[in-house]
């Protein structure tokens, strides 16, 4: 079986109504094989139909899942705030006179901000754009009921952070030794290779366990770097022993355990919702 | 060209061609065909006093201060007035008259500190010149290059010594130079990469074999133990048992599985004194390497303890 990625990847799936991981992307990696096909695969569903109908001997597609963890945003509200007073009239605030931020936690989306007396604000902990923005608009409807004038100025998306499990352990030494440009591996320093590439712009660390973790400016970056290095990953790729086997599956029971409570939230928030309580004039 | 080198000598004006003889004693440059001096007070630059090698060379009369270090600073042709000798240059009270002996080289103040640091902490570990002038050089180019300025220069020259001893082939860990230097391990590191991005070089990657002599001549190993312990090494990362562990930590366990294995047995704590890891780590990459022992273990080995009554941490 000749291993050559074709690297066509499709479903941008961002309906926040998805599949099993509340904010996972699937990318299909094909490996066409004996025959042409999947070239029209674009789901996972339709993944699924089409592998029943193959037969037996070719091996399915590997289906790589990318959970994003983290997605840090920044706002402005476009007016001078009062820290001091926002401190002790707001609620789940808390300040931080050294370093002059104002820090509020929101229980729906879990997420926190850092608001500075400027009037900018750097909200983390969401896991998807529109959660960020919402989150975002959140907080500037808490900083508005306060009797400040804002304004929902210049939102963007600062930096994203995504984990992904490959199938495989990857050896590491190697394939440091063959990407020395790109790749930075000190294992005194720290356990994976950080491998940066400019185009898209991203920094993964990869692991000898196959895990990887992307940061990058925005969600579809995280896909493209995880597509651009599962090639060039493959082929320092290993079967994972026994013991490891244990560790991953620890692992993943762990992860999932923590999905499943973004799913519940996830269920409750319907965008309908959340239009009618978040007003306009923002 | 040779025509300019004509017009600026000397020469006699009614025989230009004339060879002029020098005569030293009195200055004087003489025109050989009709004995003109044309030359006068022709400065002579012959030694004033002649030096043997047999005598003490402590005051070389020839030599005016210290060998100047050319490649690394601006060549400092400055003027300096040096420490007072004699009974003149103290006053009434003891103290020396003239005091400011500051001011010296301004820019490259930095550069000097810098390497005095280098210098006191590669003595510490005993590393030899060829190391400390290649961190030398390295912290010369980071200074030059001037976009690591904001960071400490303790700093700066911490790192590059770290460098010069992974270029010259002989790593020393960072907790090694963390040891002999105020500079936290953390700040060591990210100068390292910093350096690396702004000189635009790499290095190579470290290996197990490169540190086993020196920590098992500080543990004081015999030389059996240490050859095998850098075969079980080697072996065990070719076989891949320890993925993702420290190159140092599988050096550790090689030597804690090899000296347990002989006469000379060392304890976890020992090792990972001298090895700058915990005991846990060794523990741990020993679980990975112990039930693959057989195989790691060269074939010429001497077992004074056999392999199954190794112990099972």
């Amino acid at each position: 079986m000749e291993v050559v990625c074709g690297n066509r990847f499709l479903s941008n799936n961002y309906t926040e109504s998805a599949s099993s991981c509340g904010d996972s992307k699937k990318s299909v990696i094909e490996e066409p094989q004996m025959g042409e096909q999947g070239q029209e695969v674009s789901n996972m569903e339709e993944n699924k139909v089409v592998k029943d109908e193959i037969p037996a001997e070719i091996e399915p597609e590997p289906v790589v899942d990318i959970i994003i963890n983290n997605v840090v945003s920044s706002f402005s509200v476009c007016s001078h705030l009062d820290l001091h007073h926002l401190a002790l009239n707001g609620q789940n605030v808390e300040l931080r006179k050294e370093n002059g931020v104002l820090t509020m936690k929101l229980r729906r989306p879990p997420t926190t901000a850092s608001i500075w007396s400027s009037g900018k604000v750097t909200c983390t902990g969401s896991t998807s754009e529109y959660q960020a923005r919402i989150a975002g608009r959140r907080i500037a409807r808490c900083i508005q009921k306060m009797d400040y004038n804002v304004k929902f100025k210049n939102f963007r998306i600062v930096n994203v952070l995504g984990t992904c499990s490959l199938p495989f352990a990857i050896k590491i030494t190697p394939f440091s030794q063959k990407f020395r440009e790109a790749a930075s591996y000190e294992p005194e320093l720290h356990p994976g290779v950080t491998y940066r590439i400019e185009y898209p712009k991203a920094t993964l660390k990869i692991f000898s366990t196959g895990s990887i973790t992307v940061t990058a400016p925005s969600i579809d970056n995280v896909q493209s770097a995880i597509e651009h290095i599962y090639p060039l990953v493959q082929e320092f790729g290993k079967q994972r022993t026994e013991e490891e086997m244990v560790e991953y599956r620890r692992n993943q029971a762990r992860k999932h355990a923590g999905v499943t409570a973004i799913e519940e939230f996830e269920e409750e928030f319907s965008e309908s919702e959340l239009e009618d309580y978040i007003l306009d004039q923002i | 060209m040779a025509n300019r080198g004509r017009f600026n000598e000397v020469c006699c004006p009614q025989h230009p061609e004339a060879h002029l003889i020098e005569d030293y004693r009195a200055g004087d440059q003489i025109c050989s065909e009709c004995g003109l001096v044309v030359g006068d007070r022709v400065i002579d630059v012959g030694s004033e006093w002649r030096t043997f090698s047999n005598e003490k060379a402590n005051n070389d009369p020839s030599r005016v201060g210290g060998p100047e270090n050319p490649l690394l600073n601006g060549s400092d042709l400055s003027t300096i007035i040096g420490p007072g000798t004699g009974g003149a240059s103290f006053d009434a009270f003891g103290g020396s008259k003239y005091q400011n002996r500051r001011s010296m080289s301004s820019s490259d103040r930095a550069l000097i500190n810098a390497f005095r640091e280098i210098s006191n902490m590669a003595d510490k570990i005993n590393l030899p010149k060829t190391i400390i002038d290649r961190a030398n050089v390295l912290f010369k180019q980071v200074h030059d290059g001037k976009n690591l300025k904001s960071r400490s220069n303790d700093a700066i020259a911490s790192a590059s010594l770290y460098i010069a001893c992974r270029q010259e082939g002989v790593p020393r860990t960072f907790k090694e130079i963390c040891a002999v230097s105020k500079i936290s391990k953390k700040e060591i590191g990210r100068c390292f990469k910093l350096i690396l991005k702004a000189l635009e070089t790499q290095v190579d990657l470290i290996t197990t074999g490169d540190f086993m002599s020196r920590f098992c001549s500080n543990l004081g190993l015999p030389t059996s133990v240490q050859k095998a312990a850098t075969h079980i090494a080697r072996k065990a990362v070719d076989l891949d048992i320890v993925p993702g562990r420290s190159p140092i930590s599988v050096a550790a366990a090689a030597i804690y599985m090899a000296s347990q294995a002989s006469d000379d047995k060392r304890t976890q704590k020992e090792i990972g004194d001298i090895a700058g890891v915990a005991d846990v780590t060794i523990r741990q990459s020993y679980k990975l390497m112990y039930p693959h022992a057989k195989q790691l273990f060269p074939d010429d080995f001497k077992f004074s303890v056999s392999i199954e009554q190794l112990p099972q941490l």
